[in-house]
């Protein structure tokens, strides 16, 4: 497996785990859902968290793959990586037309920097998953 | 995906070039050696500066690296 598409799992798969806690306890009714300061101090913990796991996985990764696999991004993983941001796009304008449009006529500011924080998570979602599927099945640019 | 419409004989050309690896053809392209094997296999297509690069590795025409399939248009 490419050295750029293990990272593309490990960031993907991290997010997962990390953002679905996040959101399940919110659903389950954690006053992060509702209050300032519970929010940003479940958020800070889970992305700092997050990102300590990526960064280690960084490190892991870079240690027990040759530097030959590790050179740098290539035409494909830059035709690739635009491909995922193109997708994700999308996915970001719709949830931020909902968020900055819609919700400030009906909804609350935890509520609204949540949805926010979902429409982030679920575009980076996106991008990782057109990713891997262009390393995978390929990519005809 | 589907396939290009388009194949190549990079794996032959790297055999006939006395067993030339995918890492070698691709540090002289300048590109990474999975990115290689994407090409050799169809799942990739090559910008034309490294369709270029790849022919000029070998020391070939364009058209003796990659042919154009009517079956695959």
């Amino acid at each position: 497996m490419p050295y750029r598409e293990k990272i593309a799992w490990l960031t993907l798969g991290s997010m997962i785990v990390a953002y679905s806690l996040y959101f399940g306890l919110i659903l389950a009714g954690h006053p992060a859902g509702r209050e300032m300061f519970p929010m940003l101090w479940l958020f800070g913990s889970i992305a700092a968290t997050q990102a300590l796991v990526v960064i280690a996985g960084h490190i892991v990764l870079a240690t027990t793959t040759p530097r030959a696999e590790r050179r740098r991004r290539d035409e494909r993983d830059r035709a690739i990586g635009r491909r995922g941001a193109a997708a994700a796009y999308y996915v970001m304008m719709a949830g931020m037309i909902l968020v900055g449009v819609v919700m400030p006529f009906t909804d609350t500011g935890v509520k609204i920097a949540n949805a926010a924080l979902f429409a982030i998570v679920l575009a980076e979602t996106v991008s990782l998953t057109v990713v891997l599927l262009s390393y995978r099945r390929g990519w005809h640019g | 995906m589907a396939r290009p419409p388009f194949t190549n004989d990079i794996r032959t050309l790297r055999f006939l070039a006395g067993e030339m690896t995918q890492g070698d053809l691709g540090d002289r392209v300048g590109v990474t050696r999975q990115t290689i094997a994407a090409i050799e296999q169809g799942k990739y297509s090559p910008s034309l500066e490294v369709a270029f690069r790849i022919a000029h590795v070998f020391g070939k025409p364009l058209e003796a690296v990659f042919q154009w399939s009517e079956a695959r248009d």
